[in-house]
C-alpha cells in the first residue's frame, strides 16, 4: 500500500500525561479509515497531533504526509497542504463573519496553490449549492462564526468548510456527536459527496452509528495510545457485540 | 497659563487667577475637590499633572456668525459653522451639576462662562466636528445640549487636528435628554503623534422614560480621559459602550459614574479595550443606586485584550448600592487572545498574523456593529482597521 499519510511510532503528551505511546498507522489514498476505541484511548489526541494543535507535544516518532515529515509544520501550513480536521467541538468566534472567514480561508489556500483569489460574488455562487445540499439556511453564512449555532448547525458548518476547502486528508473527530437523525443524514451526505476515490478520510468515533452512513474500508482499534488491531468493516459488528475488552493486540 | 498654579489655592485666589467674577459656588466646588493629581482617585491611572504643569497660550473666544454647513464645526472652541435652521448659540450654562465628582468639570465651567448651546429639534441627526489648530495652547469650551421630548435625535462626534503639538483641550457636555425621548451620541476620536491631549468632562441628565445611548470609539495613541456622570430619572435608560484601541505609550480611557435616582431606571455599560505597545487603558466606572431608585437594573462589564506584554489595563468596575430591590451585575476580564479561536482559524489555513488581526477586529466589531447607521458604522470600522493594521 502506498500511503498518503504514514504515522510511525508516534509518542505524544498533553501536559504531563503521555497519551500516544508508539502509534503506527498508514492511510491509504482514497479510502475511509475509521478509528474506534474506548474513552481515553487517545483518539482526539491523535487528531490534534495530526493538525499541529498547540496542546500536543510530540515526544518521538514521525508523521509523514506525502512522504514529507509534518511534525515541525505549523497548523496553517498543514491546512494549506490539504489536511483538514472537523472539530468535535467547533469554537464560537463572535464578530468574525462566517462568509468572510470562509472566503479568507479559501483564498489563503488558492494563493498557496498559485490560483487567483475569488471575489465576494464568485465566492457566494460557490457557496450556494453547498448550503442547499447541507440544509443550511443562507443567513448562517452572514452570522458570526458558530456563534449561537446549535450542535447540528456547527457540524454542518464544519462540513461546509470541508466542501469549500476541498482537502485531501479529512479527519472527522466524533462528527456524529450531538446530531439528530436529519442532521446526521445531511452531514453524511456532505461527506459522501467528497468521497471521490482520491480523498482520504479518517473517521474518529466512539460508536458505529456514523459508519452506517459512511462506509469504511478499514477499522483501526486504538487502545492505550496505540493501534492494536486493523481489519475490514466486518470488525464493526464484533465490536458492537463484544466491546473493546476482547480485542487483543496483533 | 500654567494650571498647576491653581493647586492648593483658596476660592478667592482661584477666582483671581482665572479672572472670574460672581461664580463663587463653582470656584468653591473646584477648590473643595482640588486640582487633580496622581493622588486623586479619578485620575490615578492618568498622568494629569504632566498635562497641567505646562505653560499654555490662552485664546480669546469671540463668537462668530456661523456659516451654513451640513455639520456643526467647532474650531479651537468656537462654532464656525452649523446646519441651516439649527439653533446653535452662546449662553451661560443654567444647569450646572453641583455634585459632580470631577474638578475639571468645574474648572471647565469657570473657564467657559459662555457655553455653546445646541438645541436639537425633532428627529434630527447631526455631526459635530471638533477641530484644533493651535499648538501649545489651552483650548477650553463647553457645550450644552438639549433635545425635544418624544423625539429621537442622533449626534455623531468627530475630532480632527492640524499638525500641531502639545495642546491641552478641556471640554465637555451638559446634556439634557428630555422626557420620553432618545438621544444617541456616537463619538469617534483617533489621536496620534501628540498633537493634543484631552480631558473631557461630561454630565448627562436622562429624564423620565428617556434613553441615552452613548458610544465612544477611542483609537490610536496620546493622552485623553473622558469623565462621565449620568443621572437617571424614573424609567430612564442609559446604554453606554466604550471601545478603546491604544498603541504606543498612550494613556486613555473612561472614568464614569452612572447614578440611578429614579425607580425602574436601567443601565448597561460595556467597555472593550485592546491594548498594544506600552499603552495603558483606563476603565474606572461606578454605578450608584440611590435610595430612591427601587427596581433598578444595572449591568456593567469590561473586557480587555493585551496584545503586548508591556500593555496595561486598569479596570475598576464598582457598584454602590443603597437598596435591596434591584438587579445588578458587574465584571471585568483582562487577558490575551483566545488560543482556541486562534487555532481554529489557523487550522483552516489562515496565518497566525492574519488570524490575530481577525480576532482583534472581531472583538471590536461587536461594539462597532451597535452603531445603527451603516455609513457611520463603516466609517468607524474603516478607521479602526486603518489604525490597527498600521500598528499590527
Amino acid at each position: 500500500m502506498s500511503s498518503i499519510m504514514k504515522i510511525e511510532n508516534l509518542q505524544a503528551k498533553i501536559g504531563d500525561k503521555q497519551i500516544l505511546k508508539g502509534l503506527n498507522l498508514e492511510l491509504e489514498p482514497g479510502k475511509v479509515h475509521a478509528i474506534m476505541g474506548p474513552n481515553g484511548a487517545g483518539k482526539s489526541t491523535l487528531s490534534k497531533a495530526l493538525v499541529g494543535h498547540y496542546d500536543i507535544e510530540v515526544l518521538g516518532g514521525d508523521i509523514l504526509y506525502k512522504g514529507k515529515s509534518i511534525v515541525e509544520m505549523e497548523a496553517e501550513e498543514r491546512a494549506l497542504e490539504g489536511i483538514f480536521l472537523s472539530f468535535q467541538h467547533p469554537v464560537e468566534i463572535p464578530g468574525v463573519n462566517n462568509a468572510y472567514f470562509l472566503r479568507t480561508a479559501l483564498n489563503a489556500k488558492r494563493k498557496h496553490e498559485g490560483k487567483e483569489e475569488l471575489n465576494a460574488a464568485e465566492f457566494l455562487r460557490l457557496m450556494r449549492d453547498h448550503l442547499e445540499m447541507l440544509g443550511m439556511k443562507s443567513d448562517m453564512i452572514s452570522r458570526s462564526l458558530n456563534e449561537g449555532f446549535s450542535g447540528g448547525e456547527k457540524k454542518r458548518n464544519e462540513i461546509l468548510q470541508m466542501l469549500i476547502l476541498e482537502p485531501e486528508v479529512i479527519i472527522l473527530d466524533e462528527i456524529d456527536s450531538g446530531l439528530d437523525i436529519d442532521a446526521l443524514r445531511a452531514v453524511s451526505e456532505g461527506i459522501n459527496k467528497m468521497k471521490d476515490g482520491k480523498r482520504t478520510f479518517l473517521v474518529i468515533t466512539h460508536y458505529s452509528r456514523i459508519l452506517d452512513y459512511i462506509e469504511p474500508d478499514y477499522i483501526h482499534v486504538l487502545k492505550d495510545g496505540r493501534i492494536i488491531k486493523t481489519a475490514g468493516p466486518e470488525l464493526v459488528p464484533y465490536l458492537e457485540e463484544h466491546g473493546y475488552d476482547g480485542i487483543e493486540e496483533e | 497659563m500654567n494650571l498647576l498654579a491653581l493647586k492648593n489655592k483658596n476660592r478667592q485666589e482661584v477666582a483671581e487667577l482665572l479672572s472670574v467674577k460672581e461664580r463663587n459656588l463653582l470656584a468653591e466646588r473646584f477648590v473643595s475637590l482640588g486640582l487633580p493629581s496622581k493622588k486623586s482617585e479619578e485620575y490615578r491611572y492618568f498622568d494629569v499633572e504632566k498635562l497641567l504643569d505646562k505653560e499654555y497660550k490662552t485664546l480669546n473666544y469671540v463668537p462668530k456668525t456661523p456659516k451654513v454647513s451640513e455639520k456643526i464645526e467647532i474650531v479651537d472652541g468656537v462654532v464656525v459653522a452649523a446646519p441651516q435652521g439649527m439653533r446653535v448659540y452662546y449662553e451661560s450654562c443654567q444647569q450646572i451639576d453641583m455634585i459632580h465628582f470631577d474638578p475639571i468639570y468645574y474648572l471647565g465651567h469657570l473657564l467657559s462662562p459662555q457655553t455653546i448651546k445646541i438645541e436639537l429639534d425633532g428627529d434630527v441627526e447631526v455631526e459635530i466636528e471638533h477641530k484644533y489648530t493651535q499648538s501649545d495652547t489651552l483650548i477650553n469650551y463647553r457645550i450644552v445640549l438639549y433635545n425635544q421630548a418624544n423625539r429621537h435625535a442622533t449626534v455623531y462626534e468627530n475630532f480632527i487636528s492640524e499638525d500641531i503639538k502639545d495642546t491641552l483641550v478641556l471640554y465637555g457636555y451638559d446634556m439634557h435628554i428630555a422626557q420620553d425621548s432618545t438621544l444617541r451620541v456616537v463619538k469617534m476620536q483617533n489621536m496620534q503623534n501628540n498633537h493634543y491631549a484631552m480631558i473631557a468632562s461630561h454630565k448627562v441628565n436622562v429624564a423620565k422614560n428617556a434613553n441615552a445611548i452613548l458610544k465612544s470609539f477611542d483609537l490610536g495613541g496620546d493622552h485623553a480621559l473622558q469623565l462621565l456622570k449620568v443621572e437617571l430619572a424614573e424609567r430612564a435608560h442609559v446604554d453606554a459602550g466604550h471601545l478603546l484601541y491604544l498603541n504606543t505609550n498612550s494613556k486613555r480611557g473612561t472614568v464614569s459614574q452612572i447614578v440611578h435616582v429614579g425607580e425602574h431606571s436601567t443601565s448597561k455599560q460595556e467597555a472593550k479595550n485592546i491594548l498594544d505597545g506600552e499603552a495603558r487603558g483606563i476603565f474606572d466606572a461606578l454605578i450608584r443606586v440611590e435610595h430612591s431608585a427601587k427596581f433598578t437594573k444595572a449591568e456593567q462589564n469590561s473586557k480587555a485584550i493585551l496584545l503586548h506584554d508591556k500593555a496595561y489595563m486598569a479596570s475598576k468596575p464598582q457598584l454602590e448600592i443603597y437598596i435591596d430591590e434591584l438587579e445588578a451585575s458587574h465584571g471585568a476580564t483582562t487577558g490575551q487572545l483566545d488560543g482556541k479561536q486562534l487555532f481554529y482559524l489557523q487550522s483552516r489555513g489562515i496565518s497566525y498574523v492574519e488570524a490575530r488581526k481577525m480576532l482583534v477586529i472581531a472583538f471590536a466589531n461587536t461594539l462597532i456593529e451597535e452603531v445603527k447607521d451603516t455609513r457611520q458604522q463603516e466609517r468607524i470600522k474603516a478607521t479602526f482597521e486603518k489604525v490597527f493594521y498600521k500598528n499590527a
